[in-house]
C-alpha cells in the first residue's frame, strides 16, 4: 500500500514537472522580443569588435528593423560608410555605392571575426527554428531553459544552436552554435543592460552579444547594441529598389 | 659469322608455322604495349599541361611558409606583399632555368546577377603573362581546346573593359548569363533590380554582361565590385566547372582590399627539372631573407588530381605489362622448346661435326635474336598505323574528372618503343636460353641416340 502511494506522488510530481515545462515557440518569442524581434519598428546602432590572432578590428552600423526586414546601414570606419545590407525575410541584399546591382549575401556568411550576417538582425528564432525545450541548467548563476534549436530553412544564420533561456526573464542567456553534424563551431552569452518601451512596456533589450570561436577562444568579437529605440518605419525603406538611391 | 646469322635466318623458315605464330605473339604485344603506354603518355602530358599551365599551378609553386594549407582561412597572414613578391621575382629572373614567372591571386566570394548569387573561387591573374601562358607551345600542342575560351577571347584583349572578368561555362549558366561582353555591342547593363519572379527574367538577366562579385577584405568587412564577362572558359576539372572565375590580379585585389598574392609560379623550361630544382630555389629564396616553400608541380598536395590520376594510370599499365611480357615469354619458350626437341639429332650432327656447345647455343640465339627483331619491327608498324588511324578518326570521349570531352590520341614516343624493345628482346633471349642450353650440354651420343629413339 505504502509502495503505491509513494508511486502515485511520484507519477504527480512528474506530471507537475512536464506542466511546468513551457512551450519552447513561446519562450522563443518572448527571447526574440529582446533581441529585436519585434513587428512594430525599432532602430538602434551596434558596435563590432573583432579580435582575430591577436588583431582588433572595429565597425558600426544603424539597424531599422521592422517585423522580418531589417535594414544595416555602415556608419565607421570611414571607407565603409553607405554600404548597406537589406534583410528581406531570410534574403540578405548587400548594397555598395557605386555597384550597379545588389548582391545576394547569405545570413551566414561571416561580416567579421566571429560574426555572422545573421547576427547583427533582428532575431527571430521562433520563426526560423523548430525549438524543443531539452533541459533545464545555471547559466551564471541563472536558472536556465535549455533549447535544442533546428533550422526550418537552409537559408537562415545557423543549422543548429544550443540555446539557454533565464526562467525569470524570458531572455536568451547563452546559446551554442553547431555544424549540421553537431559540432560547437562558436559560442555566445548575451547581455541585456539595455531597456525601452515597446507599445507601452518596458523590456530588457541586448546590449551585448559576445561570440567565442570553439576551436580558437582567443578569438572574441563582441557586438555591442546600443540606443535601441521603438520606431516606425515605413514598408518602402525595405524595398530593395529604393535602397541606395 | 655472317654464315651463322644467314644460317639462323634459313633455320627461322624451316617452321614457318610455329615461328609465324610466336612471331605474331611478340608483335602483338609490342604493338598493344606501345598503344598503351602511347596512351599513358598523352594522357600525363595533357593532365601535366593542364595542372601546370591551366590550373596555373606551375613547374613550381611558391607560397608563403605554411601558405599552402592556410591562406585560404588567413590570408592576410599567409600571402606574400608587394615587397616580398619583388624578392621573388628577382631571385626567379636570376635562374637561368626559368622561362617564367606569374602572380597569383586565389579567393572565394559570390557573384551575382541581382536576382541570385552563386559562390566562386576565383583567380587573379596578370593579363600579359595569362596570354603568354595560353599560347605556350606546350599549351598549344596538348591541351588547345581548354586554353581557348569557349566564347570570347583571353583578358588581356580588354584592357579598356573594367572589371574584365572570365566564367567557367557552368558559373555562366547558373548566373543565366549567356552572353558576353563582345555579344552585347555596348548595350548598357539594366538599372536596378530586375523583376526576379517576372516571366522575361531569363531574357532579362542575359541581356548584359554584367555580374557582381562580393567578397570579404583582408581586413575582414565585405566588399563587392563590378565585373563585365568577357568570356566564358572551361576549367580544366569537371569538380570546378560550376564556380571559377578568373580576374585580373589588379581587379580581385581591388575586390580584396590587398596588395598580396596567394601564390607566385615558376614555370621551368624543361619539365623534367621540377623536381630537382625545387629545393634549390627554395634554399636560394630563404638565403634572400624569404619565408617561403617551393613546391614542384607533382607534389600530390599542389596537384591532387595529377598525381592521384598519374598513379592509377601507372598501376594499370604496370599490370597489363607484366600480363603482355608473361604472354610473350610463354609463346618463346614454348617455341623453342618445341624447336630444340624437333632438332636433337641436328644438333647432335653438328656437335659431331666439330661444333661447341657454345657455337650450337649461339646459333639458337641468333635464331631468337632474328625472329624477336623481325616481330618488334612488325610490331612497332602495326602500332604506329593504329595509332595513326586512332588519331585520324578524331575520336571523341570524356575521361573521368575532366570537364567536356576529349580526343583520344596515342603518342608513342621513341623512348617508349626503345624500352620496350630493351626489355622483350633480353627477355626473348633469356627464355631461349633457358629452353636450349640444358639440351646442347648432352653428349653427342646422347642426343644421336635420343633422337633415333
Amino acid at each position: 500500500m505504502k509502495r503505491h502511494i509513494l508511486s502515485l506522488i511520484g507519477l504527480l510530481m512528474v506530471s507537475a514537472a512536464h506542466a511546468e515545462t513551457p512551450d519552447a515557440t513561446e519562450l522563443l518569442r518572448a527571447s526574440d522580443r529582446s533581441r529585436g524581434g519585434i513587428a512594430s519598428g525599432i532602430t538602434w546602432q551596434i558596435d563590432l569588435q573583432a579580435v582575430e590572432d591577436g588583431e582588433t578590428s572595429t565597425r558600426a552600423y544603424l539597424v531599422k528593423a521592422k517585423g522580418n526586414d531589417a535594414l544595416a546601414e555602415a556608419t565607421a570606419p570611414p571607407r565603409n560608410k553607405g554600404e548597406v545590407m537589406l534583410f528581406n525575410d531570410r534574403t540578405i541584399w548587400f548594397v555598395k555605392p557605386g555597384l550597379r546591382k545588389p548582391v545576394s549575401i547569405s545570413a551566414r556568411q561571416r561580416l567579421s571575426g566571429e560574426a555572422a550576417n545573421g547576427d547583427i538582425a533582428s532575431t527571430n528564432y521562433a520563426r526560423d527554428y523548430d525549438g524543443a525545450v531539452v533541459g533545464e541548467e545555471t547559466v551564471n548563476g541563472q536558472p536556465a531553459w535549455k533549447l535544442e534549436l533546428k533550422a526550418k530553412a537552409k537559408n537562415v544564420t545557423y543549422d543548429r544552436i544550443r540555446y539557454w533561456i533565464s526562467k525569470d526573464r524570458r531572455l536568451g542567456v547563452k546559446a551554442e552554435f553547431l555544424t549540421v553534424s553537431g559540432d560547437v563551431f562558436k559560442i555566445a552569452t548575451f547581455d541585456y543592460g539595455n531597456r525601452m518601451t515597446v507599445d507601452g512596456v518596458e523590456l530588457d533589450f541586448v546590449s551585448r552579444m559576445t561570440i567565442t570561436d570553439a576551436s580558437q577562444p582567443s578569438d572574441i568579437t563582441t557586438i555591442t547594441f546600443r540606443e535601441p529605440k521603438a520606431e516606425s518605419h515605413p514598408a518602402s525603406l525595405f524595398n530593395i529598389n529604393n535602397v541606395g538611391r | 659469322m655472317k654464315d651463322a646469322w644467314r644460317l639462323a635466318l634459313r633455320n627461322l623458315a624451316r617452321n614457318r608455322r610455329r615461328n609465324l605464330a610466336t612471331g605474331v605473339a611478340i608483335a602483338f604485344g609490342f604493338a598493344g604495349m606501345m598503344l598503351l603506354g602511347g596512351y599513358a603518355i598523352r594522357i600525363e602530358s595533357f593532365l601535366r599541361t593542364n595542372a601546370v599551365y591551366l590550373q596555373r599551378v606551375g613547374h613550381l609553386a611558391i607560397y608563403k611558409e605554411g601558405g599552402l594549407e592556410k591562406a585560404s582561412t588567413k590570408p592576410a597572414k599567409y600571402g606574400l606583399d608587394a615587397a616580398e613578391q619583388a624578392r621573388v621575382a628577382e631571385v626567379l629572373a636570376a635562374e637561368p632555368e626559368v622561362e617564367l614567372t606569374a602572380r597569383y591571386l586565389r579567393g572565394v566570394g559570390l557573384a551575382g546577377n541581382g536576382c541570385k548569387s552563386v559562390p566562386f573561387t576565383a583567380l587573379g591573374v596578370e593579363p600579359e603573362v595569362e596570354a603568354r601562358l595560353l599560347g605556350h607551345p606546350e599549351v598549344q600542342r596538348v591541351s588547345p581546346e581548354l586554353a581557348r575560351p569557349v566564347r570570347g577571347k583571353p583578358l588581356a584583349e580588354y584592357p579598356a573593359v573594367d572589371g574584365a572578368v572570365a566564367l567557367s561555362t557552368g558559373l555562366a549558366r547558373l548566373l543565366g548569363k549567356s552572353r558576353i561582353h563582345d555579344e552585347i555591342a555596348g548595350a548598357a547593363p539594366e538599372a536596378g533590380l530586375p523583376d526576379c519572379a517576372a516571366p522575361d527574367a531569363t531574357a532579362r538577366l542575359a541581356a548584359d554582361a554584367n555580374v557582381q562579385l562580393a567578397g570579404l577584405t583582408y581586413g575582414g568587412s565585405l566588399s563587392a565590385i563590378d565585373g563585365e564577362i568577357v568570356n566564358v572558359f572551361r576549367t580544366p576539372l569537371a569538380e570546378t566547372e560550376d564556380g571559377t572565375l578568373v580576374a585580373t590580379l589588379e581587379g580581385l585585389q581591388r575586390l580584396y582590399e590587398t596588395d598580396q598574392v596567394t601564390y607566385m609560379a615558376a614555370f621551368l623550361k624543361d619539365d623534367g627539372r621540377a623536381k630537382a630544382l625545387a629545393p634549390v630555389l627554395e634554399r636560394r629564396l630563404r638565403e634572400a631573407g624569404l619565408a617561403v616553400s617551393v613546391y614542384p608541380f607533382d607534389d600530390e598536395r599542389i596537384s591532387p588530381y595529377y598525381v592521384g590520376s598519374m598513379g592509377m594510370i601507372g598501376s594499370i599499365v604496370l599490370f597489363i605489362g607484366v600480363l603482355v611480357t608473361a604472354v610473350v615469354s610463354l609463346s618463346m619458350l614454348n617455341a623453342m622448346t618445341l624447336t630444340v626437341l624437333e632438332r636433337t639429332r641436328e644438333i647432335g650432327m653438328f656437335r659431331a661435326l666439330g661444333f661447341t656447345r657454345r657455337q650450337m647455343l649461339g646459333l639458337f640465339l641468333r635464331e631468337a635474336t632474328a625472329l624477336t627483331v623481325l616481330a618488334l619491327g612488325a610490331g612497332a608498324l602495326l602500332g604506329g598505323a593504329v595509332a595513326a588511324a586512332v588519331n585520324a578518326a578524331n575520336i571523341r570521349f570524356k575521361p573521368p574528372g575532366i570537364s567536356g570531352d576529349m580526343q583520344l590520341l596515342i603518342t608513342p614516343t621513341a623512348g617508349l618503343c626503345l624500352t620496350l624493345v630493351a626489355i622483350l628482346l633480353p627477355l626473348s633471349l633469356l627464355v631461349t636460353l633457358r629452353a636450349v642450353r640444358r639440351r646442347t650440354r648432352e653428349r653427342v651420343v646422347t642426343l644421336l641416340t635420343e633422337a633415333a629413339a
